[in-house]
């Protein structure tokens, strides 16, 4: 019997020795998603998809530091898009020994100190406001999705050679609020270009007075920088009142809420343009489309809810979940570059890593940028038969490729 | 096979042929290459690379460094100014290795560029032509191994010592040389031209030999040590009567000695001992042209480097809270005065 035993303890320790570490004995460590799942569902589940898939990426051989294996796991916690409770949940995040948190953006300018004490790195993914990263004040907080002050910039660089009159609009929602001072800042130096600045109700569902207050003063063309809705009742107004004036607009210009609103009207979209991160490098559509196929496979398809003229159902390209991805990837490779699991340490090597971002891209940091989307990333796209394409006459935008956006 | 591309192939085929019949027993060998990296720094930190998604842009970079030196010539700053002209259009993505402490953009520059601890980055999109234009400073004792010139100040005089020097490998045979000849004056005409360089070789009828050689980049020098004037070409070590401030600017040469001597009537080992140096030294200078490196290999690099006396950088101040400003000697005067003043209270407590 003393023998047999003394076999099965041998067999047992020789099968804990070599070969691959099981997912078992790995040493898990968490990656908060703080999204506003309850509020917006979309964005909230995109940006939770990016996590997951790159964290199971990263699993499939695990982050060897040392003699341990870690692995990624991905936790969810519901801002509500309200400031208090990202507080709150950043609270938690920190109590989980978090190793990073992935952000939608709502109450970062509280929420960042909470996790800037144990060094925890912050990755938002959707708001683009100007004070959210500062790499000297807020060393813990990165971003990877367009600036509005790239946006706006952009926007003008694009507009004001057309010798257009641009109505600057934007509504009274911290998004547009936030829009509007990036547009004036924009524009300041070309007011001659600006025939008209208006703070539009969020909330209103007609908008027909301050549309038809932009064409008494002459505007040729309008920028409106505001939620999905404010946008769609921008053209609502407009087409039915009878005026075909060009309509520019942030990413929220691509929101499939505005689609759906004008599914009735569809020729309402055609036209539109919006300014957005890239989603394709130059080589081509090939890395957005394998990450694309990825996602699909594991979280399935996010529709629009409208259908093209031939009948096609349009899908949403997923933008967003592309930027926590590449979060979650850099991530991964400042705990190899730091060799460590402190978040401190985590944060600082964020700095000095580099990796292919999905869409192709170089995608990191620096210590002096803390920016994943650059400025010159950003392109146009114009909407025609509720799908979208980069315009031509942007040195940019021309040299990249239509995604395809129906299934 | 069309005609036209028939004749193509036969031309270097009747070349090869040629030297093949003028010289049944000599082998080919290569010379060493005007390219070679003949030290791992400059260019610094790896030099630069890029990352341009199926393109090359082509950029030609133009580097100022400013070294401030100590009263002891040791180099206490060295900021680099790098100015990219950028063409192709197209993304790009280039780190320039550098052991930076900070970085700025200058005016005039496209875009702002990043910093990690080893290298300046530049990210973005070139929409036909871009200047990117960083100011860094590096840290002064990793960058000081690869400066070219080191300034020793003694009494009444100033040493200047040409640091380029390394010793490398090359070969001594009997060549054949009038194709020798040829490459060699092909290499001058690249250099006059400003062109890049290409390798080239030499056939050997004997037995090469490996042998070591010590080459250096010559070094235009010139400025002011106090009120002196400098101008010479500095090979080796020269030291300057004179003393004061030191503003001296140093440009990497091209090394007229080796290339404009004329080569008639020298024996085919001699001038293979010339070629081999020039193209050595040619490497040599190369390298100290790009101190910082170019994302585009082949594109055109220039370093100036400036070198002035500086005053030691001033210490910084301590934080308010690490002292009050009081040294023990008045603490002690304060303590032993209160002792002083409740021995008299408890005396006079006591009397009372």
């Amino acid at each position: 019997m003393g023998r047999v035993l003394l076999v099965l303890a041998v067999l047992l320790a020789l099968a804990g020795c070599g070969g691959k570490s099981s997912p078992s004995q790995r040493t898990p460590l968490t990656i908060v998603v703080d999204g506003p799942f309850s509020r917006s569902p979309y964005l909230g589940r995109t940006i939770e998809n990016g996590a997951r898939l790159a964290a199971r990426e990263v699993n499939a051989n695990g982050i060897r530091l040392g003699s341990k294996t870690y692995e990624l796991r991905v936790r969810t916690l519901d801002t509500a898009l309200s400031p208090a409770r990202a507080v709150a949940n950043m609270r938690r995040a920190v109590e989980q020994e978090a190793i990073a948190v992935v952000d939608e953006g709502t109450g970062i300018d509280a929420s960042w100190r909470i996790a800037a004490k144990p060094g925890i790195p912050i990755g938002v993914v959707f708001e683009g406001g100007r004070q959210i990263v500062d790499p000297e004040a807020r060393p813990n907080v990165f971003r990877i999705a367009p600036t509005d002050h790239g946006l706006a910039f952009r926007l003008a660089e694009y507009l004001i050679p057309k010798g257009l009159k641009v109505g600057l609009l934007h509504d009274d929602s911290d998004y547009g609020v936030a829009g509007g001072q990036a547009l004036a800042s924009a524009f300041e130096r070309n007011r001659s270009s600006v025939a008209i600045e208006q703070t539009l109700p969020a909330d209103a569902l007609d908008l027909a007075p301050q549309v038809l207050r932009a064409r008494r003063a002459h505007a040729t063309g309008l920028v409106v920088w505001g939620r999905a809705s404010t946008i769609a009742s921008v053209l609502t107004a407009a087409r039915s009142a009878g005026w075909d004036v060009p309509v520019f607009t942030p990413p929220a210009g691509a929101d499939p809420f505005v689609r759906q609103q004008l599914a009735d009207h569809p020729q309402w979209v055609d036209g539109l343009t919006f300014a957005g991160g890239r989603l394709t490098a130059e080589i081509g559509t090939g890395p957005f489309l394998t990450f694309e196929q990825k996602y699909e496979s594991s979280f399935g398809v996010d529709r629009v809810g409208v259908k093209t003229s031939g009948g096609q159902a349009v899908i949403v390209p997923p933008e967003t979940a592309m930027y926590a991805y590449d979060f979650v990837n850099l991530v991964a490779a400042a705990l190899l570059k730091a060799g460590s699991t402190d978040p401190a340490k985590v944060t600082a090597a964020l700095n000095e890593v580099t990796t292919e971002g999905a869409n192709g891209d170089q995608r990191g940091f620096n210590h002096n940028n803390h920016e994943g989307v650059v400025d010159d990333d950003i392109y146009f796209a114009r909407f025609h038969d509720m799908t979208y394409t980069p315009v031509k006459d942007d040195p940019l935008s021309a040299t990249l490729p239509a995604v395809p956006q129906t299934r | 096979m069309t005609r036209l591309a028939a004749a193509a192939v036969a031309v270097p085929a009747l070349v090869l042929s040629g030297a093949a019949s003028a010289a049944p027993n000599a082998d080919f060998v290569s010379l060493p290459s005007p390219l070679a990296q003949l030290s791992s720094s400059p260019p610094l930190a790896g030099g630069a690379s890029a990352n341009a998604e199926g393109l090359r842009h082509r950029v030609a970079a133009r580097t100022n460094v400013v070294v401030s030196l100590g009263p002891d010539g040791a180099p206490l700053r060295v900021v680099a100014t790098q100015r990219l002209d950028v063409r192709v259009k197209g993304d790009y993505f280039f780190p320039i290795g550098a052991p930076v402490s900070a970085v700025e953009a200058v005016p005039g520059s496209a875009s702002p560029p990043g910093r990690r601890s080893t290298s300046i980055l530049w990210a973005g999109f070139n929409p036909s032509r871009r200047t990117l234009v960083a100011r860094a400073a590096l840290r002064p004792g990793a960058v000081a191994p690869s400066l070219p010139l080191r300034v020793t100040p003694g009494p009444g005089v100033v040493a200047l010592e040409n640091t380029t020097g390394v010793t490398t490998s090359a070969f001594t045979a009997d060549v054949l040389v009038a194709p020798l000849a040829r490459y060699f004056a092909q290499l001058k005409r690249a250099i006059a031209l400003g062109e890049v360089p290409t390798s080239g070789g030499a056939l050997v009828t004997s037995k090469p030999v490996t042998t070591r050689i010590r080459v250096a980049a010559p070094l235009h020098v010139e400025g002011t040590i106090g009120a002196r004037r400098v101008d010479l070409v500095l090979e080796g070590r020269r030291t300057i009567a004179g003393s004061g401030p030191v503003r001296l600017t140093v440009t990497p040469a091209d090394p007229a000695r080796l290339l404009d001597r004329p080569v008639a009537g020298l024996s085919g080992r001699r001038l293979l001992d010339r070629v081999a140096r020039a193209s050595l030294t040619l490497s040599r200078v190369r390298q100290y042209r790009t101190f910082l490196g170019n994302p585009d290999p082949t594109g055109p690099s220039s370093t100036t480097y400036v070198y002035r006396t500086a005053a030691r950088p001033v210490a910084a101040a301590p934080a308010a809270g690490e002292s009050s400003g009081r040294g023990w000697p008045l603490t002690l005067a304060i303590v032993l005065a209160l002792l002083g003043a409740l021995a008299l209270s408890a005396f006079a407590w006591s009397r009372a």
